[in-house]
């Protein structure tokens, strides 16, 4: 017999569906964590959906940090920002394997499919991190604002503003995710914090009169820096993939 | 020499022309230094370089890449500024230098600044206008992104000194990978003055270490190290030669990176090759891959070349080739050998061989998990042992082993898929390769 617990696509609603598979003492080899709707009923199981609850959540999270270390934490909750509908799964026996044996080296484990798993996608949600740390492109808007949109598979804005934060102490930012209607808001000399809003309503804002020289200024200089005897449209593609382009000032028409 | 007044170029002229002078040096990363921001100014820099865009050759673009001018004395025949061209020459002013870095940093288009130069009237008279300008990004403007100056060959010691605390890295071309070399075509570089500032940028750094040990708030010199470049093609050197320069510029100048640029034609010169296939692509990543081995995978040069066999495999890349010319190294038994052993198999890069090591304390591995950890098998089944067994019963002889490599063709970067065509004769033994034999050894 199957149970199935039924959990929000958030860090909170997930967690808190491993705090119950724990809280009702389900047997790991007969539990699956889904998210989402329920899709395709299966036969011979159990479905319970599951609230998300801050403290069970916040309980968890305190657990791992604490029994198997930072780094594997991180790792943990770096595969759970990203897109992929198996993740909680996979984050759940991981839980289970490295608490079971106390392994702080649990992400070591390769052979095991779930770790693998949990593995692959805190590495993809990773390099999607490092491709917009350099791919992010901000607009100067007419009251000084910077602002820039992005709209990444994974939801990882909140891993964006920290670095922008240290980068730009003295700037006022602002950085949307077009996809979730999330923005980040750094405030001159202050900290960041996200909210929700879309990104057309800065489409509307005017840029600064500056602006349209500097991008052109930036346009001309990637146009002239690559050498015509190597050129290499395919390397190019396989650097920097078609989807980043539409938000990159230099692709712009 | 056609010379235009300051006043009658724009900013995006001289961009224009400065960024065109600059773009064959290819020494182009930001990486090598971890800084944090200060609260009170702009920048930061990470230690792994973040890639900005990428042009249409394909390379990474993280800085802003220019020259302060692109008026020279000197008459080197590869290079496109040479004084004897008629080109446009003009200069940026450390002003302009400043507030087009800042301007392009806060917009996320760069990581920092490359500044190289043409030389004005001297060497030393042209980095003091170089200082010049970068003192006031960094004080001025507060920039603390990442900043690499190109020093001139036979700069005095006391300005490499005074540069060095304000930029990240800090590097000279080597141009020419032996004298002879630079002599033909750069007569007015000598390699004692390309040398001497490079050994005193290593001796800077040494001390520096040294100092911030005892007193952590020391200013720093050089933080990210040393690198230099070579042409590769313009002159007839052998890839053993080359690699030898590398090696002993790695270990006896301690620098970060060797850079090897691919000549390009850009002026006619009866010294120089004229080259009809287009520059030498698959000679320079034969290069960068030889590299690598060298700094990642332990390997010395005198292992991949030789006086014998002093240029590099079309075929393979020289890790495989070197496999291949080694079979009684082989096979290596995954879950017993040590990772420089393991990290020397065909298929098995530095991060699979991390794995396979870590992987293995928490149980016997097979070639299942091997897959799964990312090892590319269908180069490696001929090296390794999973448990004393093989993966397919093969040969370790180095015609077949290399027949069966040849079809599992290597990712070039360019359009070059390696066809070469051979007479076929009717006494030729060996067929091309039929799939090794499914037989799983009981």
């Amino acid at each position: 017999m199957t149970n199935i617990l039924i959990c929000e696509d958030s860090l909170t609603g997930i967690l808190t569906g491993i705090y119950r598979a724990y809280e009702w003492k389900l047997k790991p080899e007969d539990t699956v964590i889904q998210i989402g709707e329920e899709g395709n009923l299966v036969l011979f199981a159990e479905y319970t959906h599951i609230e998300p609850d801050e403290d069970a959540a916040f309980k968890v999270i305190r657990s791992i940090k604490r029994i198997l270390g930072e780094s594997v934490a991180y790792d943990l909750e770096t595969a759970l920002l990203s897109d992929d509908m198996t993740k909680g799964n996979a984050v759940y026996h991981t839980v289970v394997l490295a608490l079971n044996d106390k392994k702080t080296r649990v992400m070591e484990c390769l052979q095991n499919d779930y770790v693998r798993k949990v593995f692959e996608l805190s590495r993809r949600v990773g390099n999607e991190i490092h491709h917009l740390l350099g791919f992010l492109r901000f607009e100067e808007l007419e009251n000084g604002v910077l602002c820039a949109v992005v709209s990444p598979k994974s939801n990882i804005i909140t891993r964006l503003a920290p670095h922008f934060t240290d980068r730009f102490p003295l700037e006022n930012f602002v950085i949307c995710d077009e996809k979730r209607g999330l923005v980040v808001v750094h405030p001159k000399k202050q900290g960041w914090f996200v909210t929700e809003g879309a990104a057309e309503m800065f489409a509307t804002i005017d840029r600064s009169s500056k602006e349209e020289y500097i991008q052109s200024l930036f346009k001309h200089f990637v146009d002239t820096i690559a050498i015509e005897s190597r050129r290499n449209e395919s390397l190019q593609r396989n650097m920097l993939p078609l989807r980043f382009r539409p938000y990159m000032t230099e692709f712009k028409c | 020499m056609e010379y235009l007044a300051d006043s009658k170029l724009s900013v995006m002229d001289k961009l224009e022309i400065l960024t065109d002078a600059a773009k064959y040096d290819v020494a182009c990363t930001s990486s090598g230094t971890e800084r944090k921001g200060s609260s009170n100014g702009i920048g930061n820099s990470k230690a792994c370089g973040i890639c900005h865009s990428f042009s249409a050759d394909g390379r990474c673009i993280s800085l802003l890449k220019i020259l302060f001018t692109n008026e020279c004395i000197y008459d080197c025949k590869y290079c496109i500024n040479r004084k004897s061209n008629d080109v446009v020459r003009t200069s940026f002013t450390p002003d302009e230098i400043c507030e087009l870095t800042i301007e392009f940093y806060r917009r996320n288009y760069i990581e920092g600044l490359f500044l190289s130069s043409g030389i004005i009237k001297s060497p030393d008279y042209t980095m003091e206008l170089i200082y010049t300008a970068i003192y006031k990004l960094r004080t001025e403007y507060r920039f603390e992104g990442y900043i690499h100056v190109k020093a001139i060959p036979g700069t005095s010691q006391l300005l490499i000194d005074q540069i060095g605390l304000l930029v990240d890295r800090m590097s000279i071309n080597l141009e020419l990978p032996t004298a002879e070399g630079l002599k033909k075509l750069a007569p007015n570089k000598h390699r004692k003055n390309i040398l001497a500032p490079m050994r005193q940028i290593q001796n800077g750094i040494r001390q520096n270490k040294n100092e911030l040990v005892l007193f952590n708030h020391a200013p720093k010199f050089v933080p990210a190290g040393q690198s230099t470049q070579m042409i590769i093609g313009a002159t007839g050197e052998t890839d053993y030669q080359i690699v030898n320069v590398a090696e002993s510029l790695y270990k006896k100048f301690e620098l970060k990176r060797v850079f090897y640029s691919a000549f390009v034609q850009v002026n006619e010169d009866k010294d120089l090759p004229s080259l009809p296939g287009g520059p030498p692509l698959l000679r320079e990543h034969r290069l960068y891959q030889a590299d690598f081995l060298m700094r990642f995978y332990g390997f010395e040069a005198g292992e991949l070349l030789s006086e014998e066999r002093p240029n590099f495999n079309t075929f393979f890349d020289p890790k495989c080739d070197w496999a291949l010319r080694h079979l009684e190294q082989f096979p290596v038994e995954i879950n017993r050998a040590p990772m420089e052993m393991i990290m020397r198999v065909p298929g098995i890069g530095v991060k699979s061989a991390r794995r396979i090591v870590l992987a293995r304390r928490n149980g016997k591995l097979d070639f299942e998990d091997l897959k799964k950890i990312g090892v590319v098998l269908k180069r490696a089944l001929y090296f390794i042992t999973c448990n004393g067994k093989m993966m397919y019963r093969t040969k370790l002889e180095e015609d077949y082993i290399s027949r069966n490599l040849l079809t599992v063709k290597e990712k070039l970067p360019f359009n070059w898929d390696g066809t070469t065509y051979e007479q076929i004769s009717l006494f030729d033994a060996n067929m091309p390769s039929i799939q090794p034999e499914i037989f799983r050894a009981m």
